[in-house]
């Protein structure tokens, strides 16, 4: 009897999963615990393994589909077996041994060629020995004939000035176009002149590489148009006195225990505590209900290789500074390696998406949705400031949030970012007042 | 006041040339000339001193044909006799540029030219209009400021070619091409020469090689190298010679060739950029003003009669029509003396300069069948071929011996069309001549098929 190997469930809130790759094909053997095909979440990439034992009858999915979890994947029996195959939304269907299970196309095959050779389709007997005898490379003819094929005329179609016996030997082997009227007797093309005229790199303009969109990229891509159609997003641009951050991180770095403390951490420090103060921010907008939260789950947006992941860190406001940038490391680190679990990476309430290092100074970061704001953090750019000792120039650290109007109004997000700045401002001042030196 | 498309100043063989090119496109030209057609060459240069070699040529085939069975007995050269032929020709060829002149429907006025703008000329107190100058005013022989080169026994190239005797002794201050043409020339008719030059060898244009065996073959004339002359005295000429010692040396008669200069005079008001002397043209003969051209010996770019008439042509081509350009890699130069050197292109050590790695073969004239059978085994002669190993381009060739003159033509040729060794193996060479020893040459380097 067929058995069905179901898309196994990923925490709490993976509705789905993308198969990545498989690792099986149709005919293979596979014991329990085998591993079929990795699939992505939203979050995260996992190995899903065979629950069932026996020769792989059908693949009921292909690479790059979005599979419902609990849903089969795979049939698996004694070889020549009939069975049975039900997908929602496809007809049932009965399939004989030996048909193909699945008659889909294998992905097609992306090349990416990149070269300044003739083309393809080579050349006429009769366009090579015109080359030679006018001296033009056949790489410098534009192909006219049938599947590419530079013909006669492709050739000739170059021809100028007759060329003296060096010049035509030197176009050849190197492979530079001579000009239409060269230097010499009646603009004869003499080797001189072909030093002059650089070699015209035949470029194939339409080279380029299909990637099809699926995985992480796909739920990206998803989530964001998703973002930018369901909210009304507004951004703010300010910046904060940024010395007491300079200050902090330079006294952390001269202790072994808080030099792993970075700038970042005391921005999303500072940002928990100012939270913690303007509930309407550390929130959902749910269309019907705005949910607003008891604790900061601060997502913290972290750039891996496969995408964009948002790494949350869990009663964030509860933390000390040392244990916020700890968290965040671990966090972080097992978000690039590709191993953090789907429920570390959903349910942030307020997310910060650093972009400092980078050097840039202000953007427009998109809601995480249904988060209500986001910020977004730049980098640090000495600005003139009025002082009463003349003009000084000071440093400053860029933050720009997105807020949805939806949810809050630009006043609200206006006094929010007041309160950072200048909470920011005199972080030194607040971490003293909690206990000294980040121990907090 | 007449209105000229083009007026010409100088009727050399740059001017006439562009004067008659730019008349036979219907042009109307106008050439200004202050003494004779022809300028220095017809009248002062190539073709009196051609004739007149000649004659000596001839004179000394006579007295040394035994070797070849020619016994001439009471033979002698008359001096009056050649330069009444010299004279004829001369005024030959001026009849035949005024003859061209009038075919090209080009007007002449003679007269020396004051150019009062770019396009106004005065001449004999007329100012005629143009909308095109071509300055073709040559050049002039210069006598260096040495003590004693103002006394009447010292004379330019201008004035020998008018002695009425021939001196006992000629010293001859330059050993460059006329120099060594008049040496030549002298010696021949019986004139003890001496040659004294300032540099290591003679002809410096010519690969080292030439010079040298140039000196050997012209065996009756003295050549003193690396001398400086000091002072001219009424029979002498004093100068110190490379050991640094000083030296006296009877004359009679002095000629100075140590060169020419541009002849620069009633260009003033044009306010002209000069360089060393000469008028600083473009590749295509333009001055620093846009319609005003300078051809030939006055922009100093290469003192030759034939480079004068290609100067014409790209003037006249600029001007008027295509817009040519002058190339100067492959203009052949050629010294009439007996024997004759020419050359064309680059010599050894300048391609070397060049930064090309030279394929170089030398091979004497006796291999040539009919060199030998008309000049003996004795007689000087030498082929220089120099190639670019990695092209088998014809760089430059080089050749002493009887023809020369007209062989070196196809030298050029070859150069204007690149030509490599395995190319030059391929043309047909007429059998039995002297420029055999050309296509030996190239055989010599590269053998193969």
């Amino acid at each position: 009897m067929a058995e069905q190997v179901l898309m196994p469930k990923q925490g709490n809130t993976v509705e789905s999963c993308i198969i990545v790759e498989w690792n099986v094909n149709v005919g293979d053997k596979v014991e329990v615990g085998d591993i079929l095909l990795s699939a992505e979440t939203d979050k995260s990439t996992i190995d899903v393994e065979s629950t069932a034992a026996g020769v792989v009858l059908a693949r009921l999915w292909e690479e790059g589909d979005d599979v419902p979890v609990m849903e089969p994947i795979l049939i698996v029996g004694k070889e020549g077996e009939s069975f049975e195959i039900q997908q929602p939304g496809k007809e049932e269907k009965s399939v004989q041994a030996g048909e193909p299970a699945a008659a889909r196309e294998e992905p097609k095959k992306i090349s990416a060629p990149v070269s300044s050779a003739p083309a393809a389709g080579g050349s006429t007997p009769r366009a090579r020995m015109l080359s030679e005898q006018l001296g033009i490379p056949l790489s410098a003819a534009t192909p006219t004939g049938p599947k590419g094929r530079i013909v006669e005329k492709d050739v000739r179609a170059l021809a100028g000035a007759p060329l003296s016996p060096a010049a035509k030997a030197q176009a050849l082997k190197e492979g530079v176009v001579p000009p239409s009227v060269g230097s010499g007797m009646g603009g004869r093309v003499l080797a001189r002149d072909l030093i002059k005229t650089p070699a015209r790199v035949v470029v194939d303009l339409d080279v380029h590489t299909d990637h099809p969109v699926r995985g992480i990229r796909k739920v990206i891509a998803r989530r964001m148009v998703e973002s930018l159609r369901t909210t009304s997003q507004l951004s703010l641009h300010g910046w904060a006195d940024a010395r007491a951050l300079k200050a902090l991180r330079a006294a952390f770095k001269e202790d072994e225990e808080t030099s792993g403390i970075t700038i970042g951490d005391l921005v999303n420090f500072a940002v928990v505590r100012t939270l913690t103060e303007f509930p309407a921010f550390n929130a959902h907008y749910l269309g019907e209900t705005i949910r607003r939260f008891e604790h900061v789950h601060l997502g913290v947006a972290t750039d891996t290789e496969r995408g964009l992941m948002v790494p949350v860190l869990f009663g964030s406001d509860l933390m000390s500074l040392k244990e916020l940038s700890a968290q965040t490391k671990v966090l972080a680190a097992r978000a690039r390696d590709g191993v953090a679990q789907p429920d570390e990476l959903a349910g942030s309430t307020f997310t910060v998406s650093n972009v400092g290092s980078f050097g840039i100074e202000a953007f427009t970061p998109v809601l995480n949705i249904p988060e209500v704001a986001i910020l977004g953090v730049g980098t640090i750019v000495l600005k003139p400031v009025s002082t009463k000792n003349g003009v000084e120039f000071i440093d400053h650290i860029g933050l720009s949030l997105t807020m949805d109007h939806q949810a809050v109004d630009g006043a609200d997000a206006a006094r929010f970012m007041r309160a950072l700045i200048d909470r920011i401002a005199t972080l030194d001042r607040l971490l003293i007042r909690m206990g000294s030196n980040g121990t907090v | 006041m007449a209105q000229y498309d083009l007026i010409v100043i100088g009727s050399g063989p740059g001017g006439y040339i562009a004067a008659q090119r730019a008349g036979t496109l219907g042009k109307k030209v106008l050439l200004i000339e202050k003494e004779h057609y022809g300028g220095v060459c017809t009248n002062k240069g190539c073709i009196p001193t051609k004739s007149l070699l000649n004659s000596a040529k001839t004179y000394d085939h006579a007295k040394n044909g035994s070797f070849i069975g020619v016994e001439a007995k009471g033979i002698a050269f008359n001096l009056k006799s050649a330069m009444v032929h010299k004279q004829d020709t001369v005024e030959t060829l001026r009849g035949g540029i005024e003859f061209l002149m009038k075919s090209a429907n080009v007007e002449t006025v003679f007269g020396e030219a004051k150019a009062l703008d770019a396009h106004r000329v005065e001449v004999n107190g007329t100012v005629y209009e143009c909308s095109y100058l071509i300055i073709a005013t040559g050049s002039s022989a210069f006598v260096p400021p040495i003590p004693g080169s103002d006394l009447p026994h010292v004379l330019t190239s201008d004035e020998i070619l008018e002695i009425e005797s021939l001196p006992s002794e000629l010293v001859v201050i330059g050993g460059g091409v006329i120099g060594v043409e008049f040496a030549s020339f002298f010696s021949m008719v019986g004139v003890k020469v001496t040659v004294i030059e300032m540099l290591d060898e003679i002809l410096p244009m010519a690969d080292a090689e030439f010079g040298k065996l140039a000196r050997r073959a012209m065996k009756d004339v003295t050549f003193n190298l690396g001398c400086k002359v000091e002072k001219i005295t009424e029979k002498s000429v004093i100068y110190t010679d490379a050991k640094g010692e000083r030296k006296e040396l009877a004359a009679e008669k002095i000629l100075m060739s140590v060169g020419r200069r541009p002849n620069i005079g009633g260009l003033e008001a044009l306010g002209l950029k000069i360089e060393k002397g000469a008028v600083v043209v473009d590749e295509q003969m333009r001055t620093s003003l846009p319609t005003v051209y300078a051809i030939g010996d006055v922009n100093g770019k290469s003192l030759l009669a034939h480079s004068a008439s290609r100067m014409a042509d790209v003037a006249v081509s600029t001007i008027f029509g295509k817009g040519m350009k002058m190339r100067y890699d492959a203009i052949p130069w050629v010294v009439y003396s007996n024997p004759e050197i020419a050359g064309c292109g680059l010599t050894e050590a300048q391609a070397k300069e060049r930064g090309y790695e030279v394929l170089v073969h030398t091979a004497q004239g006796r291999q040539s069948g009919r060199f030998l059978a008309e000049q003996g085994k004795r007689a000087p002669g030498m082929i220089k071929v120099v190639a670019d190993k990695e092209s088998g381009v014809i760089l430059g060739v080089h050749l002493l011996g009887p023809y020369s003159s007209e062989i070196i033509w196809g030298v050029a040729a070859l150069l204007e069309a690149e030509l490599r060794i395995q190319d030059v193996k391929e043309i047909v060479f007429p059998h039995p001549s002297v420029s055999e020893l050309l296509k030996d040459a190239v055989f010599a380097l590269d053998s193969s098929l």
